[in-house]
Formats: structure tokens, sequence, C-alpha cells
């Protein structure tokens, strides 16, 4: 099994299944449009550049999204 | 009425909106356009995996209206300015209010770290609206700093305790040469007059409007006391005095 941190959870996939691109693990999330933004490894990832961002074994991923706030 | 100016951007509307605690985003969007707010402040937070679809936002249309994303559950400048790159990143727009609460209870802002994130993010060409005490030494360091407003407090957040630090805030006002926004605590709409009174250049509400049994009306009410307040410090009010002063003529009475 390959895993990511996704959100400070601990997700597990079959080499097979493992999301290729940030885009495919969204997708594969089922949370496409909800982000906005996303950090992996600390490095910030901006949606224009979410297809071509590449996702491997043990990253540290934070999607993140707007929401109402003060 | 005249118009609002922050780093060189005009609003007709002196009225910051927060988008927090609504009901739905229905309501959030009715509220909106009943209190005639062009910025609306919003909080960036994690994608909840197992519940996607919340989209509280979709309602505001940012053609007309200026996100304004905050660094809210910021507990040092660290974690703040980290949350202002994502949200910049986020909206290629390149303001933020500025928040760093480490205390749970009160949500009062950490003046230190605060400063500290505020030239770390002026450094990086951000308009930083930083959320302050109602401190007049802190105010002064921060303008220095090359923050676009200073926004200091009214009382603790969402409280609706009013303008508790006014002679703090008349202070900064005296010295400010960067819009003063009332940010926090003001419960009612005579708050929000007593703020513009005395010369805030604008107030943020959020929790009076979106926890009012009716919001939509509770907005307006705001909109018309903003006015209201900027229109009566425009005119330039008299200072109260300790007797009585006749209105009426103290000649021509009808008696000998």
């Amino acid at each position: 099994m390959k895993s990511l941190r996704i959100n400070g959870q601990v997700r597990q996939f079959a080499p097979e299944e493992m999301p290729a691109t940030l885009s495919a693990l969204l997708e594969r999330l089922g949370i496409g449009p909800a982000a906005v933004v996303a950090e992996v490894d600390g490095e910030i990832v901006r949606p224009e550049e979410f297809a071509r961002t590449e996702v491997r074994e043990g990253q540290t991923i934070e999607i993140v999204k707007f929401m109402g706030g003060g | 009425m005249d118009k609002l100016v922050i780093a060189g951007r005009q609003f007709d509307s002196r009225l910051l909106m927060g988008t927090g605690k609504f009901a739905s985003p229905q309501v959030m969007a009715q509220a909106l356009a009943a209190c005639g707010a062009e910025i609306v402040t919003v909080a960036l937070r994690r994608v909840d995996i197992g519940n996607p679809q919340d989209d509280t936002l979709r309602e505001i249309d940012r053609n007309k209206l200026l996100l304004l994303p905050n660094t809210s559950g910021a507990r040092t400048a660290e974690e703040a300015v980290r949350l202002a790159r994502l949200a910049r990143a986020a909206t290629n727009i390149n303001w933020v209010k500025l928040e760093v609460t480490p205390d749970p209870y009160y949500l009062l802002p950490d003046p230190v770290e605060t400063l500290k994130a505020a030239e770390i993010l002026v450094k990086e060409g951000f308009v930083v609206l930083p959320y302050i005490n109602a401190d007049p030494i802190l105010a002064k360091r921060l303008q220095e700093a090359g923050t676009a407003t200073v926004m200091p407090l009214g009382s603790p957040i969402g409280s609706n305790q009013g303008l508790k630090t006014r002679a703090a805030i008349e202070i900064i006002i005296g010295q400010s040469s960067v819009p003063v926004v009332v940010d926090a605590g003001l419960g009612l709409p005579s708050h929000a007059a007593e703020a513009m009174e005395i010369g805030a250049d604008a107030v943020l509400i959020n929790t009076a409007i979106a926890t009012a049994a009716d919001p939509c009306e509770m907005a307006l009410a705001f909109k018309l006391a903003v006015e209201a307040g900027r229109r009566a410090y425009l005119a330039g009010p008299r200072a109260p005095a300790k007797r009585a002063e006749a209105s009426s003529p103290l000649t021509g009475f009808l008696r000998d």
C-alpha cells in the first residue's frame, strides 16, 4: 500500500490506485471544485497547477477551501 | 457620502461584513445585499473530506465584491503568514485581514505576533489589514510598518458588548494616517453609529447580523446606522456641555 497524509489523516492506496496527480487525487476524494488551494509538503500549489502536480508516496497534503468567517 | 479609500481603492460602503455563522449561503447573500458591503471577509480552512460540498461562498459575486481572506485560527506570526500566502495563491488578491488570536477564550489578538506578521507580509507585497486590540502605540507601529488600515476591536469578537474601548479608539483615530476600521464586538446598529460618529472610517460586522433573528433586516439597520454615524461625524457634532443651553429664545416671554 502507498500512503498519503491528507488534511491530517493518513490514507492508504493500493499501488495501482494511487492517484498520479493532485487533480486525480481531488477527483478520487470527490472534492474537485471545493478546493481553492493546496499545500504539498509545505509548498503552495495553485488550482491551475493541480493537474501537473505529481503526487508521491509519503507526501503531506493540505487541501484548503474558503468558508464563512469574520 | 464620501468614499472610503483603502490602499488606493475606493469603496462607497463603510460597512465591511463577515460571512461566518450564517444559517445558509442564501441568508448570507441576502444580508450582504441588504447591508451594501463591498468588502467581505472569509476564512481559510481544510476541506472536510467527508463533507466536501459545503460551499458557503458560492453566492458571493467576486466581480463586484472584494473578498478579504482572514488568517483566523493563527496562533503565531508564522501560522498567519502561511495562511496569508495560501489565501493569496487561492484568490490572486493580495489583501489580507491579519489576525493572530492565541487565546481561545477571549480571542484577543497577540500584539507581538501581529506586528511581526505584518512586517513580513508588507515586505511580501500584501495589503495588510490587521485586527488589533485598541492600543494606540501598536496602531502607530503597524502604520509605520506599512499596513493599509488598523482594525481595533470594540470588545471581544462576537460578544455584542459594543464600543468598550471607545477612549483608546478615539486616540487611535486622532493619530492615524490610515483608515481605522472598528472590528469586533459591535452588537447593535447604535454601537456602529457611535464608532462612526467619533470618526472611525469604517466598521466590520459579522455576528450581530448573522445571528439576528432576521439577518437581512439587521443588515439594513447596520447599513443605515453606519451612514447616519458617518454623516453625523462629517456634520461636526458639538461637544457635550455641563449645563443647559436654551434652544428657544430667552426673550419675548408672555409675562411681565
